[in-house]
């Protein structure tokens, strides 16, 4: 499906082209900083030594003193405009931005991807889950644009592929606290699908996310923010898109898409000082897709008989989380916990004989629950450790369940190299045709260049 | 179904009844909307924002009566770590300037708030983005931006304020932006600088003269808050305990800092209440040297409300402890 919007580019090309601006543009940087901080000086000192005279003058003809002001006015307007200019030189402050992400997953699995449903193959493996470049910018005084494009390797012939993972326009500023976001981008729907798999509190994404959202909530549409104008923190959020869900299967629209075909989706989230110390946030999310004509086609289930196609598609999820943030040494200590509930609701056609078309195919509605539910405890400025508690209901089946438990430990020797080790252990019903088993993961991400401190990551 | 029939009969009235005590609800969430705006543009404050204390103090000296001011630190904070509360975006999303060390001192908090906040007014670049470093020749500045130096002064160090000759520069920097933003108050926004200048000189004669005996003496602090303090006061600063700005120390790190500290006879180790006590003084001790708290932003640490009296403190401070060698 990621293949659907892959375009492969000569990167190293990219790369190199990329490398040459940006030394020639630091190289830029650096005369002119060198020159300005020159000027800065001897201006300095010049007022300095106005200063020391119009204190020795005071006592003499006014009209001097007049002067001196003058001159004394007149460089410090200098010294302004210097300033001024000196701080244009610095325009990274805030964008343009470029930064690159590396990450690669080691991972030891007990049992073969035929049992654990994975994409990626049992016992030893090593996966580079990301090369995720991201380019963020002013387009004009209105609006910014970021891209996120990823090279990560597919998961059979072990080939990068570059794919867009986020590319979209943002305002800036509208009136009424509003904001739009258009092209491809994580959809807001609960707390932890909109964030990239690196930045993740664990290794893997929770399975209710994976099973219902279908990973990242990445869709191809629009989104429209409201930060509601009151004195206490309510911010809205709804949008609509042609998919949803990184790996979440397209619609098969055909010839002629009705509004019906696109999926809604939206986040109503608030937020509440406990202490200062303490901070609580929640939300509220919804799902749907009225039509969603058959997406992913009919899916065979674990009987090897049957087959459910997805007709209607509704996903709700509330999320809540608490955080211990002390505010004298957050960076040496903190405590997170965080929640979300999901219940998704779909219609399938479900042909008990395998064929859709039969007489016997009948539709109906599914309503499955999963949730998942963790805790990270920071104590030194490198470490943290939690764990991890999944839940989920089969969304065409919910006497299906997955259990999955998963402790972790981090070690960031700074914000832009992190080590993770976690070990998973997954529970199936033995209706789905799987099997227990037990996973060792190590994560090693990195990041090269700019690193915003985001919003939803905070 | 059949009592979704049922059911039926009774909507329209309901839905009326509904509809109309819905508008009255609205009606009502105007007026008030409309009433709150009235009153406040009556009292037609200036609404501002400071990122950290010192810059807050500064704002309310100034501004007086004319200016409703909040920082997102309440002084306790790390400088570079103020908590990225949801609860700030409504207070930033109404502010009419939001006044900041520069820098890049707030790159971890303020750009993500600043976005959050939809307030056009205060963006980066706008006149309500009240940048305090212009004016300052910045020490330190690294040669690149690269990682490897650390991140959290990329272009150069944004500790300024710790010196008060150049916390006149950001002094200046706040009077001329609440001009700006309300000239109709330009009388006492100047009175009131005159006189906050006035007794601001006075105290800074008097900490030189404090510090006289400091002139010469070598510290040693966690976080490179104080080259322009040390070069202030005619001390010399000696390094710090942290490998580079935000990132701890390593173990060889920590051996090298004794040992230079002992070669050179350097009496002081200052640690900021930010980081952990542990490092700062094992070194402390290893190296024989007096262990100094102080704060880096008003509110550091209990009684240090004002920029004044934070100063005093810090002065206060680092006198007793050259007493006390003695
Ligand atoms: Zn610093």
């Amino acid at each position: 499906m990621i293949a659907h919007a892959q375009e492969t580019i000569d990167s190293d090309k990219f790369k190199s082209q990329l490398q040459q601006l940006q030394q020639k543009f630091e190289q830029q940087q650096q005369e002119m900083r060198e020159s300005f901080e020159k000027m800065m000086r001897a201006q300095q000192a010049e007022i300095d030594s106005l200063k020391k005279q119009v204190a020795a003058t005071t006592n003499i003809a006014s009209t001097h003193q007049a002067v001196a002001d003058e001159e004394v006015k007149d460089l410090k307007d200098q010294v302004a405009a210097v300033s001024e200019a000196q701080k244009k030189q610095r325009p990274n402050e805030f964008n343009p931005s470029i930064g690159l992400v590396g990450e690669t997953v080691f991972s030891y699995r007990s049992r073969g991807n035929d049992q654990t449903g994975s994409d990626r193959p049992g016992g030893f493996d090593v996966f580079q889950r990301s090369v995720e470049l991201n380019i963020a910018a002013s387009v004009d005084p209105f609006a910014k644009g970021y891209a996120v494009i990823n090279a990560s390797a597919d998961s059979e012939t072990g080939e990068a592929t570059l794919g867009v993972e986020e590319a979209a326009i943002q305002t800036t500023s509208l009136p009424y606290n509003l904001e739009l976001k258009a092209g491809r981008f994580f959809g807001e729907f609960g707390k932890l699908s909109y964030i990239h798999d690196h930045e993740l509190p664990f290794v893997n994404r929770p399975l209710a996310l994976d099973q219902y959202i279908g990973g990242e909530s990445r869709t191809d549409g629009a989104q429209l923010n409201w930060l509601l104008p009151t004195s206490h923190y309510i911010s809205l959020t709804t949008g609509f898109g042609a998919g949803f869900g990184g790996d979440s299967p397209l619609n098969n629209p055909g010839s002629y898409r009705r509004l019906s075909g696109f999926n809604y989706f939206g986040r109503l989230s608030t937020y509440f000082d406990l202490t200062p110390n303490v901070q609580l946030e929640t939300g509220v999310s919804g799902l749907i897709n009225p039509t969603t004509q058959d997406r992913g086609g009919a899916i065979l289930q674990p009987d090897g008989l049957a087959t459910f196609t997805e007709n209607e598609r509704q996903v709700a999820g509330a999320d809540l989380k608490i955080s211990w943030v002390p505010l004298q040494n957050n960076q040496y200590k903190r405590f997170d916990w965080g929640s979300e509930f999901l219940y998704s609701h779909s219609k399938f056609l479900e042909a008990p004989s395998g064929d859709p078309t039969a007489p016997d195919a009948f539709q109906h509605f599914v309503g499955s629950l999963g949730a998942y539910s963790y805790m990270t405890y920071k104590w030194h400025r490198q470490w943290s450790a939690g764990f991890l508690f999944d839940w989920v209901q089969n969304p065409m089946n919910h006497s299906d369940e997955t259990f999955a438990y998963s402790p972790y430990i981090t070690w960031a020797t700074s914000h832009w190299n992190q080590l993770r080790l976690q070990y998973t252990h997954t529970d199936h019903d033995p209706m789905s045709g799987l099997r227990a088993d037990d996973a060792i993961y190590l994560q090693w991400a990195w990041i090269i260049g700019a690193h915003a401190h985001g919003w939803q990551q905070r | 179904m059949a009592g979704n029939n049922a059911k039926h009969k009774f909507q329209p009235k309901e839905i009326q009844n509904m509809k109309s005590k819905f508008f009255r609800a609205l009606f009502a969430l105007f007026i008030t909307t409309f009433a709150v705006a009235a009153f406040s543009a009556h009292a037609a404050k200036v609404r501002v924002i400071t990122t950290l204390t010192d810059l807050a103090d500064f704002t309310r000296e100034i501004g007086g009566d004319h200016v409703d001011v909040f920082s997102l630190a309440t002084g306790i904070e790390d400088t570079h770590g103020v908590p990225m509360k949801p609860s700030f975006v409504p207070r930033m999303n109404r502010a009419d300037l939001l006044i900041n060390v520069g820098l890049g001192c707030e790159h971890a908090f303020l750009p993500a708030l600043l976005e959050a906040s939809k307030n056009p007014k205060i963006q980066y670049g706008e006149p309500g983005y009240v940048d305090c470093s212009v004016g300052i020749v910045p020490a330190e500045v690294p040669k690149s931006t690269d990682h490897s130096a650390g991140d959290v002064h990329p272009y150069g160090n944004p500790h300024y304020m710790l010196d008060p000759v150049r916390a006149k520069t950001a002094l200046e920097t706040i009077y001329n932006a609440l001009i700006a933003k309300a000239p109709q108050y330009q009388a006492d926004f100047t009175r009131n600088r005159n006189a906050y200048l006035t007794k601001l000189n006075a105290k800074i004669a008097e900490w030189k003269k404090q510090a006289e005996p400091l002139k010469g003496l070598a510290f040693v602090s966690y976080h490179e808050h104080w080259v322009y303090f040390a070069d202030r006061f005619g001390m010399r600063y000696a390094g710090t305990i942290e490998l580079k700005p935000g990132v701890d120390p390593t173990a060889h790190h920590i051996e090298n800092t004794i040992n230079m500290m002992k070669a050179d006879k350097i009496p002081f180790v200052v640690r900021e209440p930010q980081f952990p006590e542990k490092v700062p003084a094992l070194i402390a001790r290893q190296a024989g040297a007096a262990l100094i708290k102080l704060p880096i932003m008003p509110g550091g640490v209990p009684h240090t409300e004002t920029y004044i009296e934070m100063m005093d403190y810090i002065i206060n401070a680092f006198v007793s402890a050259q007493q006390r060698s003695h």
